[in-house]
């Protein structure tokens, strides 16, 4: 009984060593939590066609997916920014050239639980809230109550677009809580009173409360024509354009598709063209 | 033949290098080498773990050395601002090994008296049948994989915290403390168990001869005989509060800050465990960022082992003694 | 202190301890209990005949006969609330009228064309289209009765022009008939009101009974169904009677929740008496049934745990764990064998004893930064692999994790096997090494197979160590041990913070989470009963 343990074991670890798949079956995606329900979505209406192929999609950030299209680790690289000047030299010094496919468009919601009173902040309150000078939501004409502040983790690109339009490089203050996703942000704020955070403008739903950014509430037609002020395009980066035909490249122009475009509509997010 | 002579008989060859390279009556060449290469190949294996431990060490040090030598040591171990990834990159783990400590204690708060508590009950107020079915029981909680622990510190407690409590915010040190809390618990219970149960009877006996009450026996007697066994336990506890990864992470807050008036166990804070975990994920390999990591990693190690040292030092105290008691 | 009080203070530190274990085995209920009630609800619970379509599409489960006979059944009540909200909608919703209108124009546009008419005549019936459209458009779009019917009467004036006989124009004129019955009937006045909660109303509808027979399936699987579980269907229907919103109360205060009966939005129309019509026919459209879902232990999932099972969880669990072992067993028991059988305690041993307690000592998560600097950066691209996280290099981080548990066990097994064992081996002139093989070992046998549970139940229930070596949340079936592969430990971290879809399916968080409870402490169940049963029979009681 006992030596047919050990032989059945043993034949697994064989059968698992030799079962080695070909390699060009397989499509690597990493990158950003953004757009990882973007691809996602494209990935289960991918294996609808062609279901002998494995796509994998790795959600951990898009500083990640860019080290990983570096490192030539990734087909695919889904970014919610733009590559920074670094990435990109040393992408072009492993022989790595990224290019940049614009998929959809993004707007950073400011999100506050449901029963919060509040209904507009200016960049310069939210500025001061991440600081730390703002503490106090009586401060802002709401409730006393403590603001909880929620934000990412420093290598999200909606971090690197919070960032850029209202932190403007101040660092935040230190009891600022981290998460490392968006659906994080959104189940911390859904269940906290005294909860901020932002999200993308996909995860902006009957469970949270979006906030107006200087008056001005984000949405389709808002962010599609810019002025809303933290709005952002969502990127893939491959490595050069992909061959006509090839996986990558049906991937890369499914945005293009109606499907596509439904897909993109249906996450939340605003489609760069109409259909 | 008395039991020395059989054991020398009967035990494996002491030591193989003092043996002159005699062939003894019986023995053939081959059979004397095939068990000599046999002994070593075994050893090598044998020196596997050792092997892990040291390469280990090595690969954590070869990794943070080159961190060590851009940035101060005193700076990072001083400094609470954790930035990694600004422009200018601030690397200060100070709030993070607050964090760490912070939990750590809390969850000691709770777990040493419980458990030191239970290990009594264990020992001395009841029955051997009864202990049978309640030990098991209570090594059930060390069975609970962590993820379960923290799924339940996010899903159930923090929830509780946060609505019924009326806490701020459900993910605090208090709540990563009181889970770390209950899986320490069966190791303190356990440990301090066992070295509660080799305090000699002769001792209890003499004890109760002279007319103490139970309660006190434990406490004047029992306890102070086995104190290095329950010191021992824990430090063991400790260890596993320290190097805990899942439930802190999912259940701390992860702001990597000293809490604001020091005792407020309500604020959300960040442990060495979860700032590892938590960022590996997104730092690039070999940049500035990942090697903090690996420091980082380095000093938990070393906290770690020293623990683990010091628990050692006070079992093998309680062995001694107890050896002398038999 | 007298004797009686130290005698009270006796009692009540007695009552102290055992409300002490009581409290101890009262917190064991309160963290096992929701996670194994609540995940049972994953494997038993109260399916509808969207579950049962939502199966046989994606996995091709169930009998098609059946299915269809169900959602005959089920269609006819469908189709009466469905048609109750197109009436509704005819009158109210302007917007899709006016795309229709249009639509109706370009079609007629294209119709015109291939009727080869003369320049003067095609603008001038293009143009008269045009008009027409343009009246409609004014009619839907306006709130005054008396210019509604103005415009209506002006297009109804061509019903019967023998220009747009037989062509898609006459779409026009049966759209100003139906307009005019709809509007007799409706307060114009709210009727952007009753668009947005109509379309509301359909938006619930449609994650209630699944989207509309005769339209485009969406894309993505989620939303091709309705409501799979009843008890996810009774919540919906609850969102569909009554309508949640948060209202301010005083300036500054936060808002309160209040719930309105959504049926009191369409006060006076036809859609009023559809409320209590769903809520009375729930059951038959939907067709609730026991159901008891063992296939969830074996099918795949779908993004975001949305549908299906924890099949691949289970199966890289299974194939960690299994391969871990394969690495650890002989390496713990060749230790062992050693550390028992031929050595004494000499500084070399202490060196080695002292190694493995430290090994037992080290934090997971430094496992996991060993296994990424080690395993996957270094070991891997020196045996000629690409250096990606695999199942292989997260098994072998297991390996050392768990080596000191198996050594520490295996050696007490050899210990613990009877001198008279090996006394009488000995004495029939076998050699050691014979004496360990044929006789030591099989009587340890059964300890080191408790050690051999006890570290299958540690491997498969860490995380950390395979965070960063093996582990993904989202990727397809392993098929080969060089790709990394879903596990159940980190899956059940994904889903409890990681993923918006599985806030939404509690059930297959807990059940991911009860699945590997379960699995964890029925192996270390069954090393206690091994444990116990062999302590009776090597020591006789």
């Amino acid at each position: 009984m006992k030596k047919l343990i050990v032989c059945g074991l043993i034949m697994l670890s064989l059968v698992s060593v030799t079962k080695l798949v070909a390699a060009d079956k397989a499509l690597q995606i990493e990158g950003s939590t953004t757009v990882g329900p973007i691809a996602d979505a494209f990935t289960e209406a991918f294996n609808k066609t062609y279901p002998d192929i494995k796509i994998t999609v790795t959600k951990n950030g898009s500083g990640n997916g860019a080290a990983a299209l570096i490192d030539k680790r990734c087909d695919i690289a889904i970014m919610s920014r733009f590559m920074k000047l670094e990435e990109f030299t040393a992408a072009v010094d492993k022989g790595v050239m990224p290019v940049a496919h614009t998929i959809a468009m993004d707007g950073i919601c400011i999100i506050v639980h449901p029963s919060n009173p509040i209904t507009d902040l200016s960049t310069q309150q939210l500025h001061d809230i991440y600081i730390g000078k703002i503490k106090n939501w009586k401060e802002l004409g709401g409730p006393d109550m403590p603001i909880v502040v929620v934000s990412r983790d420093t290598s999200s690109g909606t971090y690197e677009t919070f960032d850029h339009f209202i932190m403007k490089k101040v660092k935040m203050n230190a009891s600022v809580e981290y998460v490392s996703s968006n659906p994080q942000v959104h189940a911390r704020v859904k269940t906290t009173p005294g909860a901020i955070g932002y999200v993308g403008v996909g995860f902006l739903d009957a469970e949270v409360k979006g906030l107006k950014v200087n008056g001005i509430m984000p949405s389709k037609e808002t962010i599609g024509n810019g002025t809303y002020s933290l709005s952002r395009p969502l990127f893939l980066f491959t490595n050069g354009f992909p061959e006509l035909g090839s996986l990558s490249y049906n991937f890369c122009t499914f945005y293009l598709s109606e499907k596509g475009q439904e897909i993109i509509t249906a996450k939340g997010f605003v489609p760069v063209t109409h259909y | 033949m008395n039991d020395s002579q059989i054991n020398q008989v009967l035990s494996p060859t002491a030591d193989v290098r003092h043996q002159p390279l005699v062939l003894s009556y019986g023995q053939g060449l081959g059979n004397f080498l095939s068990l000599y290469i046999g002994r070593s190949i075994l050893f090598l294996i044998t020196c596997t773990s050792v092997l892990s431990v040291l390469l280990i060490f090595f690969f954590i040090i070869k990794e943070s050395l080159p961190f060590l030598q851009k940035f101060s040591l005193t700076e990072f171990l001083t400094n609470t601002g954790w930035y990694p990834q600004a422009e200018k990159p601030q690397f200060g783990a100070l709030a993070l090994v607050a964090g760490s400590f912070y939990v750590t204690i809390t969850a000691m708060v709770f777990a040493v008296p419980t458990g030191i508590l239970a290990a009594v009950f264990l020992s001395d107020i009841v029955s051997f049948r009864v202990q049978n079915i309640v030990k098991p029981v209570i090594e059930l909680l060390a069975a609970i994989p962590s993820v379960a622990y923290g799924f339940f510190a996010v899903m159930v407690l923090a929830p509780w915290m946060q609505n019924k409590a009326g806490f701020n915010t459900g993910v605090n040190a208090l709540n990563a403390g009181i889970v770390l809390a209950v899986m320490a618990l069966p190791t303190i219970v356990s440990v301090a168990q066992d070295s509660i149960s080799a305090v000699g009877r002769e001792l209890r006996e003499a004890s109760y001869g002279l007319g103490a009450t139970r309660m006190e026996t434990i406490f004047k007697v029992v306890i102070p005989a086995a104190h290095s066994g329950i010191i021992a336990a824990i430090i063991l506890g400790m260890m596993r509060a320290v190097g805990e990864t899942m439930v802190v992470w999912m259940a701390s807050g992860n702001a990597s800050q000293i809490p604001h008036p020091w005792w407020d166990l309500s604020q959300s804070i960040r442990t060495m465990t979860a700032t590892i975990a938590g960022d590996m994920g997104e730092t690039a390999k070999g940049s500035d960022h990942y090697r903090s990591l690996f420091t980082i990693g380095l000093f938990l190690l070393i906290m770690t082992l020293c623990l683990n040292l010091f628990s050692e030092y006070f079992l093998t105290q309680a062995a001694k003694k107890s050896g002398i008691r038999k | 202190m007298k004797i009686i009080v130290r005698c009270i203070l006796d009692k009540i530190f007695t009552a102290i301890t055992w409300i002490t274990v009581f409290i101890i085995i009262v917190l064991l209920i309160i963290i096992l209990g929701p996670i194994l009630s609540k995940g049972t609800s994953a494997i038993v619970f109260k399916d509808t005949i969207e579950f049962r379509k939502m199966e046989s599409s994606i996995h091709n489960r169930g009998s098609e006969t059946q299915l269809a006979a169900q959602i005959t059944q089920t269609a006819s009540i469908r189709q009466a609330i469905y048609d109750t909200i197109e009436k509704f909608k005819r009158g109210v919703d302007t917007e899709s009228l006016t795309d229709q209108a249009r639509a109706i124009y370009r079609d007629f546009g294209l119709q015109l064309r291939y009727k080869g008419l003369g320049p003067q005549q095609y603008t001038e019936i293009r143009s008269l289209s045009k008009d027409i459209r343009d009246r409609l458009d004014t009619a839907f779009a306006s709130e005054d009765k008396s210019q509604i019917a103005e415009c209506l009467n002006f297009v109804m004036q061509y019903a019967d022009d023998p220009r747009f006989k037989g062509t898609s124009a006459e779409a026009f004129f049966k759209m100003a008939i139906d307009f005019k019955t709809a509007v007799e009937k409706i307060d114009l006045a709210k009727h952007y009101e009753y668009v947005k909660a109509v379309g509301e109303l359909e938006d619930l509808l449609t994650q209630l009974l699944g989207p509309r027979p005769g339209k485009a399936l969406p894309a993505t699987a989620m939303n091709q169904f309705g409501a799979t579980r009843w008890d996810l269907a009774e919540k919906l229907m609850d969102n569909l009677l009554w309508k949640e919103e948060w209202v301010a109360q005083k300036p500054g205060q936060p808002l309160v929740k209040i719930r309105t009966e959504r049926a009191k939005e369409f006060a006076g129309t036809e859609i009023e008496p559809l409320f209590g019509y769903i809520k009375d026919n729930l059951e038959k459209i939907l067709k609730p049934q026991w159901r008891f879902y063992w296939q969830y232990f074996i099918d795949n999932s779908t993004p975001g745990h949305y549908f299906g099972g924890i099949g691949p969880e289970i199966l890289g669990t299974l194939l960690l764990t299994l391969l871990s072992m394969v690495f650890v067993i002989p390496l713990g028991i060749i230790s062992a064998a050693y550390l028992t059988e031929c050595t004494t305690d000499n500084v070399v041993v202490r060196i080695i004893r002292m190694c493995i307690n430290s090994l037992a000592g080290v934090p997971s998560i430094i496992f996991g930064l060993f296994g990424l600097a080690f395993f996957v950066l270094f070991l891997l691209p020196f045996l000629g692999l690409p250096s990606k996280p695999c199942i292989l290099t997260a098994s072998l981080t297991l390996s050392i994790l768990t080596l000191p548990v198996m050594i520490r066990a295996s050696e007490e097994a050899i210990k613990a096997v009877p001198l008279t064992y090996k006394e009488a081996s000995l004495a029939m002139g076998a050699s050691n090494f014979k004496t360990f093989i044929s006789v030591t070992l099989p009587a340890a046998m059964p300890g080191i197979l408790t050690g051999v549970i006890l570290s299958l139940s540690r491997v498969a229930g860490e995380t950390a160590p395979i965070l960063f070596t093996g582990a993904v949340a989202l990727g397809p079936v392993p098929s080969s041990i060089f790709h990394s592969t879903r596990t159940l430990s980190y899956g059940s971290y994904d889903m409890a913070v990681g993923d918006r879809l599985a806030m939404m399916v509690p059930h297959n968080q807990y059940g991911m989470v009860a699945t590997l409870v379960i699995l964890v402490l029925c192996l270390n169940t069954s090393a206690i009963i091994l444990r116990s049963r062999l302590f009776k029979k090597l020591h006789g009681h």
